[in-house]
């Protein structure tokens, strides 16, 4: 099983070959680049957006070569990257929607194929308070992704969705993709239509325990569709993207997160990909000067949950 | 849809004289049998006395976690009996809890299956129906989703209990608490149970401790923390008709005592507004016609909604200005058009000043049924609100 984290807070543009070899030597083989972080959510819902998607193909190419170059120096392999989002913002002009739509969707696409990265993780829709329900929601989730499916075959990326979740006067509940076995029914019958692997899942730990879903049932009941991770912990009531283990809510001081459960079902479905973690503020929490002792620390706990899912398989052997 | 209310933390149970007494003045007419109190008598002496019913019991918590035959026997008998009472006291149904404590998830269902099969003579030869309902679990202090919490489990439990039982003797009870804690979305919860349904118990909380407050009263940056939205959207869709709970313990007696009263009748005005909202489609089919009163983004989101489900003759509203014009496919009106209406014609205000606008057509001595209509909980909205001068 290989170890990967967000490249956001270690790249930078000026010199990303140094970021990515500091990944490397704190032990990661892959990179989630932060595709995202070029075009900020907070700037989507304010609708004001900076020019970079703006580039074309061949520029955003251009741009983004270093990363390229740097990342294959320093041997990590760029295994996924996420989608700017949200992709559509109800209430908001037209042609705020038709440019992320048609312009910044498919640019990363054709940045993920440019990295050779195999897996694009996207935000579904978050529209359940108009369209009354999660079916009618998932509907232009659906039509959105039907908008990228095709180049998703052609260039061999899997799309991948997320379980997210909403806020409630600052009560983080359930948004999309949170129900499993819709879930498994969609991205079934999507690859069919598609006589292709096209869509996949990407189980965001975090996201998951702000619900209390079952991490075991949920990861076994999507099996082989799920393919890549946002490993990362919260105390269930914030989306604070910190480090697994960290948090307790009881003075025995045991987790409060389900990383047993975590760990089962990675033993159920025998999962051998890339553990990635979405721990990006975690370098913002600590001492800059700390931050390669920092992410040598996350690679160790990704090591650690390898061996714990991988131990299983050497004990039934 | 009845309104019942859940006596704990409100009524003492060793003189639970001047707490059902609260209770019925705030015009609660029902109350929740919890039997886990040490004495029921005279509780059930004075919801007697006050002429308040009992439509639904609450079994003792029984923990799963028994190692003897002996034990487990105890947990039988102590649900039989509570069937018993509940049956005396004048219970439809009773909510039993699964066995879920100190059970491994791949025996969760087997262990209960044998218990509440267990219970089905009992409950079948004194008519009353058992509600499963949805629970938590503890992982190291943070509330997780726990047995029965996933709808979809919960309605197969239900369906294979039924099916065990060889007829209807099982339902089951969602506690919004639970929900709200998982943050579950209850639209889901409860179009996938349907008519499994029974009953529903109402409290609020932060979505993060457990807790029974008023609802409502639980709120952030100006809003609720619990999904009321969805929860009413579900109810309304599935045209519930069962039992709503309200549990808001940590609320009253979070309350000085002097203002507990005061505390319930709030609580009660609440319960009655769940079922306005809960039933509004019902009372758009009880009429034969209608018409609206309101050309705004009201009689726009009943458009959109209920147009054509429920379609009125028209709208009229107070701007002269807009008489005789067409908004949302309904031509525009003077209130004075109401005066021709025939008779079983309800009128469906439309608009915010539904007090000022009940008196302006009883002042013109229309005798049509007046009703309001509230887009707040509608099963969808627009993306945008019309300016309205």
């Amino acid at each position: 099983m290989e170890i990967g984290v967000q490249t956001k807070n270690v790249v930078d543009d000026l010199n990303p070959e140094n970021g990515f070899a500091m990944l490397a030597q704190a032990g990661f083989s892959c990179g989630d680049f932060s595709l995202n972080a070029y075009l900020p959510n907070s700037s989507i819902y304010q609708a004001r957006l900076n020019p970079f998607f703006n580039r074309s193909v061949q520029e955003l190419e251009h741009f983004f070569l270093p990363h390229k170059q740097g990342a294959a120096k320093a041997g990590i392999r760029i295994h996924q990257m996420h989608m700017p989002y949200p992709v559509y913002v109800p209430g908001k002009d037209q042609e705020l929607n038709d440019y992320l739509w048609n312009q910044v969707a498919p640019k990363s696409m054709e940045i993920c194929h440019f990295f050779e990265c195999p897996y694009i993780v996207l935000h579904g829709f978050k529209l359940v308070r108009y369209l009354g329900s999660e079916e009618a929601e998932w509907e232009r989730t659906e039509a959105f992704i039907d908008s990228i499916a095709p180049m998703a075959k052609e260039m061999g990326i899997v799309i991948c969705i997320e379980n997210l979740y909403d806020n409630l006067g600052g009560h983080l509940v359930e948004g999309p993709c949170c129900d499993v076995r819709k879930a498994v029914n969609r991205i079934d019958r999507i690859n069919e239509k598609y006589h292709g692997e096209v869509l996949g899942f990407c189980f965001d730990t975090g996201h998951a325990n702000l619900v209390g879903l079952d991490f075991e049932e949920f990861i076994t009941a999507l099996g082989d569709r799920l393919k890549v991770f946002h490993i990362h912990d919260n105390d269930g009531i914030a989306d604070l993207h910190q480090l697994p283990f960290t948090f307790s809510r009881s003075r025995d001081n045991k987790p409060s997160t389900d990383w047993e459960g975590f760990i089962r079902g990675l033993r159920n479905i025998h999962f051998n990909k890339t553990l990635s973690f979405e721990t990006a503020p975690v370098l913002d929490a600590f001492p800059k000067e700390m931050k390669e002792d920092v992410l040598g620390w996350i690679a160790r706990i990704g090591t650690y949950f390898s061996g714990a899912v991988g131990g299983e398989k050497r004990r039934k052997a | 849809m009845t309104i019942t209310c859940a006596p704990s933390g409100i009524v003492d149970t060793k003189n639970p004289k001047q707490g059902i007494a609260q209770i019925a003045d705030a015009g609660f007419k029902r109350i929740l049998l919890d039997l886990s109190l040490d004495n029921i008598t005279p509780f059930l002496e004075q919801c007697r006395k006050k002429g308040v019913q009992i439509p639904v019991a609450y079994a003792p918590w029984l923990s799963g976690n028994e190692k003897d035959a002996d034990l487990k026997e105890s947990f039988i008998f102590l649900a039989e009996e509570s069937i018993r009472v509940c049956r005396i006291a004048g219970g439809r149904y009773l909510v039993v809890c699964p066995l879920a404590e100190g059970i491994e998830k791949p025996d969760l269902w087997e262990r209960n299956r044998k218990f509440y099969l267990s219970l089905v003579p009992v409950a079948r030869e004194h008519g009353v129906q058992l509600l499963l309902t949805n629970q938590c679990r503890d992982y190291n202090g943070h509330l997780l989703r726990g047995v029965c919490a996933d709808p979809y489990q919960a309605a197969d439990w239900v369906d294979r209990l039924n099916e065990g039982a060889g007829e209807v003797c099982f339902g089951f009870c969602m506690d919004v608490g639970v929900c709200s804690l998982c943050g579950q979305n209850m639209y889901d919860f409860v179009l996938t149970l349907g008519d499994r349904l029974k009953a529903v118990i109402l409290r609020d909380c932060d979505g993060n401790h457990e807790g029974a407050l008023v609802p409502f009263t639980s709120a952030g940056q100006g809003q609720a923390r619990t999904d009321w939205l969805n929860l009413i959207r579900g109810l309304r869709q599935i045209g519930f008709q069962g039992e709503l709970i309200m549990d808001i313990r940590d609320t009253v007696n979070a309350f000085p005592f002097f203002l507990r009263p005061e505390a319930l009748k709030l609580a009660k005005t609440i319960g009655d507004y769940f079922k306005w909202q809960i039933e509004l489609e019902q009372i758009l089919q009880k009429y034969p016609a209608r018409v609206l009163f309101g050309a705004g983004n009201m009689c726009r989101n009943y458009m959109k909604c209920y147009g054509e489900k429920y379609p009125p003759l028209y709208t009229c509203d107070n701007d002269r200005s807009i008489w005789d014009t067409d908004f949302c496919g309904l031509k525009v009106r003077s209130p004075e058009s109401l005066r021709e209406l025939p008779g079983d014609c309800a009128i469906f205000i439309c608009n915010i000043y539904y007090k000022e606008i009940r008196e302006q057509l009883q002042g013109m001595g229309i005798k049509n049924p007046i009703e309001y209509f509230n887009d707040e909980y509608m099963p969808s909205f627009y993306f945008d609100r019309l300016e309205m001068k």
